[in-house]
């Protein structure tokens, strides 16, 4: 169930499926191992809808073969705000560069299509492919957090990157 | 490969799952060694369903609450937090909220050390952040006073009087900490001697 509009050349995002509960591995966005019966779980009672507040869910499904690699939380409270998560399958050596090409497809849709005044992503600060996408795309580093997250023996730190849409100018019906 | 965690170049590991328990009881049926620790015994598919089932739903915690007290007489006087707890990266979003009656007098600053101690000391987080609506510039003094630096503001994060307003966030470090409670520990030593 490829969205049209958010379809790449090596990846496109979905919305979440039932069957999503098989590849959990993949998507869910913890270290923790997860059973499929957990996962299932998982699907029905905590996803959130749009808007709900709780995170939505997208899958970053590769284009070649459907599988999942990864996924995307966007978390808003109120429409004009979104925050963005990634979630990389812990098996990839290109999961920046798969990262970098989903965020390509997302900040479009967000800034531009749903016109969120604001979309916030989570970026470390070794993540390069992903940070280059996110400048090419015009995205503000506005916070940095030192030592924020951790990698085998070090810290690196945390950037929040922000997509800022042009002001609303709303006139009355 | 299915749901791997982590992959090697012939196995690889993953989570249990009740599908899994059928396989698992022929292997205690058919066990051929007898020195292990207590020995060969047959398990029930049922048994190891029921356990596969519960491994996964355990949970830490993603945030942790706190009442505030007042010693003297038990009063709630408002509460204190750490949320968005990472366990892997170590790191944890601190929040508080104190009732009117006990602002401005200090023991606000100094339950956020007990929060920031307990951050510190006891769940051995490394890197504690913090977030302020630019206009409370209260809460912006009160976080430099206890360590925190800035860390950059996320722009246009609500309107208020018909402008945007940002949401400014600080972060804080251990070392930092403990040198910002030392000097609070310090004025406090002086009050007590006046």
């Amino acid at each position: 169930m490829r969205v049209t509009y958010l379809t790449g050349t090596t990846v496109y995002l979905r919305a979440l499926l039932a069957t999503d509960k098989e590849t959990v591995a993949a998507w869910f966005p913890s270290p923790f191992p997860k059973s499929v019966a957990a996962a299932e779980e998982w699907l029905k009672e905590s996803y959130g809808s749009w808007g709900s507040g709780k995170p939505t869910y997208l899958i970053i499904a590769q284009y070649s073969d459907d599988q999942p690699v990864g996924s995307c939380s966007l978390r808003t409270h109120d429409y004009r705000r979104a925050f963005l998560n990634f979630t990389m399958a812990p098996w990839l050596d290109n999961a920046d560069e798969l990262r970098a090409e989903a965020l390509r497809l997302l900040i479009p849709w967000l800034r531009d299509d749903q016109e969120f005044m604001s979309v916030l992503v989570s970026i470390a600060s070794d993540e390069l492919a992903t940070i280059a996408a996110a400048e090419e795309l015009g995205l503000e580093q506005n916070v940095r957090l030192r030592e924020y997250i951790a990698r085998p023996g070090k810290r690196v730190d945390g950037f929040l990157y922000q997509a800022l849409n042009t002001p609303w100018k709303v006139a009355d019906a | 490969m299915r749901n791997p965690i982590m992959v090697g170049k012939r196995v690889y590991l993953r989570a249990f799952d009740v599908a899994d328990a059928e396989q698992w009881a022929r292997f205690a049926a058919e066990e051929p060694d007898t020195f292990m620790y207590r020995g060969r015994q047959p398990e029930s598919p049922m048994h190891l369903e029921t356990w596969a089932k519960g491994l996964y739903k355990p949970t830490t915690p993603h945030i942790i609450e706190f009442a505030v007290c007042l010693r003297e007489n038990d009063a709630l006087m408002g509460n204190m937090g750490i949320e968005d707890i990472n366990w892997i990266n170590r790191t944890g979003e601190t929040g508080s909220f104190l009732g009117a009656p006990y602002r401005n007098s200090g023991l606000g600053t100094e339950a956020k050390h007990l929060i920031l101690e307990y951050a510190f000391e006891r769940l051995q987080l490394h890197t504690i952040i913090s977030t302020v609506f630019e206009a409370n510039t209260r809460s912006s003094a009160a976080l430099a006073k206890q360590g925190y630096r800035p860390a950059g503001r996320m722009r246009r994060h609500d309107v208020k009087d018909g402008v945007y307003r940002d949401m400014l966030v600080y972060d804080l470090l251990r070392e930092e900490w403990l040198a910002a409670r030392e000097i609070w520990q310090a004025t406090q030593n002086q009050h007590e001697a006046e």
